[in-house]
């Protein structure tokens, strides 16, 4: 996908926050999806894969929060950059979690996507 | 990697109160917290040159945003995930009395619950103790002196009546048992309810 330009600059609307807001979760739980991840790279992985440029002050809270639902589990990993670093990993639970939204988001989606087909067609250039 | 030590007390002061404003949270959890984020610093501060840098410990340390701001996040998540998990009253309020500590918001809330949930025992507790004191047990309709109507609840543990008139009789019973649960179901909602209100109030930031 490609980035928008000024997508950084403008100010996102209400509904729009609430948008990622919403998303976040699974954005994390897919992230994770390919193998354990610590914090920064969950961070540079949401950036450069979708346009959920989340602040940095929301994604650890979260992370906290799914690994207390259960849905990841932590460990402590020695680096070569001399400390330590927290990877994530999903849990079985949390994979079917994410497996679970994955589906409710495709389904909403494709539902959403055929109402506002006219929508397109009129601002098609 | 090497840090100045300037660099270091900046982490050290940001990071310090974080931790003040995670108080209430476990120890362990909350010295967990202050380890990954030290640890994200100094990745983020060394992400673009290779060393971290006066002015990479200030961007991440910006990044993260106000330490209390941040600490409000991850107990706010925190007491979401506990009642996520758990429907149990008594986590929740132990979870609203976190709260209160922290917002007048929570402090209200947690009023509100402790006196619903106390409401629900003592119309139960009515319910159950009528046949062991039918004389005692019930609500208790009794004009004041000053001429005001009041209603008192009395679980007949004295011996003697109280004063007025009994309103209820055995109605107690079914009526206790309903409303007692009723109350219980909807301060359980409502405590629930205040939580996701809360954690929904605070906006996304963007970097």
């Amino acid at each position: 996908m490609k980035p928008t330009p000024n997508a950084d600059r403008e100010p996102p609307d209400k509904w729009e926050v609430q948008l990622r807001k919403g998303c976040l979760e699974l954005a994390i739980l897919a992230s994770l999806w390919g193998g354990e991840l610590y914090g920064l790279e969950i961070l540079r992985r949401l950036a450069s894969d979708s346009e959920l440029i989340v602040s940095e002050g929301t994604v650890y809270p979260l992370l906290s929060r799914l690994k207390s639902l259960g849905l990841v589990e932590s460990k402590w990993v020695e680096s070569d950059a001399g400390h330590p670093r927290k990877y994530y990993l999903l849990t079985p639970s949390g994979r079917e979690r994410a497996i679970e939204m994955a589906q409710i988001w495709s389904r909403f989606s494709a539902g959403l996507g055929r109402l506002l087909v006219p929508l397109g067609k009129g601002t098609a250039r | 990697m090497t840090i100045s030590s300037e660099s270091q007390k900046r982490i050290d002061a940001y990071l310090k109160r974080v931790r003040k404003g995670l108080r209430g949270m476990a120890s362990d959890d909350a010295d967990e917290i202050i380890a990954e984020l030290r640890s994200h610093i100094l990745d983020r501060a060394a992400a673009d040159g290779g060393e971290a840098t006066a002015a990479g410990v200030d961007a991440a340390i910006k990044g993260l945003g106000s330490p209390e701001s941040l600490a409000g996040q991850y107990t706010t998540e925190e007491l979401m995930a506990r009642a996520q998990v758990s429907r149990s009253p008594i986590v929740l309020m132990e979870t609203l009395f976190r709260w209160a500590g922290l917002s007048a918001g929570g402090f209200f809330v947690c009023l509100g619950a402790l006196f619903g949930y106390g409401m629900a025992i003592i119309l139960v507790l009515c319910a159950v103790l009528k046949p062991f004191h039918p004389h005692t047990t019930g609500v208790w309709q009794s004009t004041e002196r000053s001429g005001g109507l009041s209603l008192s609840i009395d679980l007949g543990m004295d011996s003697s009546t109280p004063a007025g008139k009994e309103i209820l009789g055995w109605w107690i019973i079914p009526i206790g048992l309903f409303l007692g649960y009723g109350l219980f179901v909807s301060t359980t909602r409502f405590a629930l309810w205040s939580i996701r209100q809360y954690r929904n109030a605070r906006e996304l930031p963007r970097p």
